[in-house]
């Protein structure tokens, strides 16, 4: 018992997948015994067999490919526009006290709006489909990038950038060797947060209105009290959330190892 | 004349520094600072804290204008940082993102060599700071005193004329320290760099220095010079010697009052 748990906390790989698979387990253990147990009425809840099976099915009828085009393609135009906006207005905000003092408090009033809110007003000008989600996901993501480049250029510290130019550096050199490397795994923690917002914001935008994508079948399914077909595309979800969340764990580790030790 | 001026590698004439922004009241650092430093000297600056020492190491480095007063590097006056300075701070001032060897190089890089002849000094640097081996590594790997000769060693190598040290060994532990000093020692006997020290530790000054300079407290102001004649080369020895503990307390007697009044201020 004492040497598994050793095993179970440790640092290597094989460790990591151990936890998560245990932990993987346990859920869907607990979700069958409630399944099964506790809430019978399967309009409410179906135990992880028949999501699986709803699953394929989606898959083998195609559903799930033509849902994925249609919300993967929106995001992956979206996020990187959110990306270099969100970075380039906080670079902005970060040199220019003038801008920090009058767009500053503005973007953060907006911040504070739920723009998810506005998705219905989005689609009556921009219409179903893309174009819509587009701009969803990117005003909705875009905040996070922002903050934390912000902070991340503003945080850099003072005896670096002195002892910057005390080897008579240009203000051209000081950003690109100090300033900007401090502030990078910054940068990425906000994207990290910001993925987890487009995930959010292009199932909102598609519960609003499309014709295709996860949130329209989400959606679809739910209306159709289709329990097990609702549950899967959430599942793929979860899934796309999680991957995007480890790879940006993974690259902020790979670019700041100093903060991790 | 000639003579005078190919041999004092610096020289600080009439330096005032007044901090003060516009509807505060003003704080004077520095009044008056004239001092002259040969070339191959090594002078030390002793003085309690808030006395401008700093101030004066960052006014001669060129990254803070001075009121009036002129700092002059091998007879042409300092308006902004250069290669002729390099400065050694006391926080850990390393880029935690570089290894060692790209530390070092940094100040290389910055002024325009290419990468691998910088690369290659900095490798003779590493070597001469007792770093061999730890070219690879990266700061947060090392130990403070590990650090700090990273940081000796970046300023060295640009090559500069004077060294400006501004409390390096103060974060240390005091083994660490005696350690680091003597070292430091060995290197400028190899580099023959002129050396300003800032440092409170008063028996670090009159063990490394030629002349140790006393300020006086708020502000500013220098009090006395005094020359350490003490034999060259030195080792930790010498700090047992009867002529060392009499420096050391000549020097403490010129500042102990204003280091005692300082404490009261920092308790009130």
């Amino acid at each position: 018992m004492r040497s598994f748990m050793d095993f179970i906390e440790g640092p290597t790989r094989t460790a990591s997948l151990a936890r998560f698979m245990l932990c993987a387990i346990c859920v869907l253990g607990l979700w069958q015994v409630l399944a099964t147990y506790v809430v019978t009425n399967r309009l409410l809840l179906v135990p992880p067999m028949d999501v699986a099976r709803a699953l394929r099915t989606e898959g083998v009828s195609g559903a799930l490919w033509t849902n994925a085009l249609a919300t993967v393609s929106a995001v992956a135009a979206a996020f990187p526009i959110a990306v270099v906006l969100g970075v380039g207005i906080g670079l902005a905000l970060a040199s220019s006290r003038f801008l920090a003092l009058t767009v500053g408090p503005m973007l953060t009033a907006l911040n504070s709006v739920p723009v998810v809110a506005l998705a219905p007003l989005f689609i009556a000008w921009l219409g179903l489909g893309f174009a819509s989600k587009f701009v969803i996901v990117t005003i909705f993501s875009i905040f996070p990038i922002l903050v934390t480049t912000e902070v991340g250029l503003k945080a850099t510290d003072k005896i670096l950038v002195e002892a910057s130019r005390s080897f008579n550096a240009s203000r051209w050199q000081i950003f690109t060797t100090v300033t900007l490397p401090f502030a990078l795994p910054f940068v990425i923690s906000g994207i990290r947060v910001a993925w987890a917002r487009a995930l959010v914001a292009i199932i909102v935008a598609e519960f609003f209105g499309s014709f295709a994508g996860f949130g329209f079948a989400i959606l679809a399914a739910g209306q159709s009290f289709d329990t097990a077909t609702l549950l899967a595309y959430v599942i793929v979800l979860g899934v796309l959330g999680l991957v995007g969340s480890i790879f940006f764990e993974w690259l902020e580790r790979r670019l700041a190892p100093w903060r991790h030790e | 004349m000639a003579n005078a001026k190919s041999t004092n590698a610096l020289s600080i004439e009439g330096i005032n520094k007044v901090f003060g922004r516009p509807g505060k009241p003003t704080v004077e650092a520095l009044r008056n600072i004239d001092l002259t430093i040969k070339e191959g000297e090594f002078v030390s600056i002793v003085g309690a804290s808030g006395s401008g020492k700093s101030t004066l190491l960052r006014i001669i480095d060129g990254l803070l204008p001075a009121t009036s007063g002129v700092v002059k590097v091998s007879g042409a006056p300092v308006t902004k940082p250069g290669s002729d300075r390099a400065m050694v701070f006391q926080q850990d001032a390393l880029l935690p993102w570089k290894s060692v060897r790209d530390n070092v190089a940094y100040g290389l890089v910055i002024g325009g060599t290419p990468k691998r002849d910088a690369h290659a000094t900095a490798m003779r640097f590493i070597e001469m700071a007792g770093l061999k081996g730890f070219e690879h590594h990266y700061p947060h790997q090392l130990s403070g005193g590990m650090r700090q000769r990273v940081n000796v060693a970046r300023a060295l190598a640009v090559n500069p004329r004077i060294l400006l040290l501004d409390e390096p060994f103060a974060a240390l532990d005091a083994q660490t320290r005696e350690i680091m000093q003597s070292e430091l020692l060995n290197i400028w006997q190899k580099s023959k760099t002129t050396v300003l020290l800032i440092t409170h530790q008063i028996d670090e000054a009159v063990y490394l220095s030629d002349r140790v300079v006393v300020f006086s407290a708020r502000p500013g102001q220098v009090r006395e010079e005094i020359p350490i004649p003490l034999p060259r080369p030195r080792d930790l020895e010498v700090k047992r010697h009867e002529a060392f503990g009499a420096l050391v307390d000549k020097i403490w007697h010129l500042i102990e009052h204003e280091v005692r009044s300082a404490v009261a201020d920092n308790r009130a």
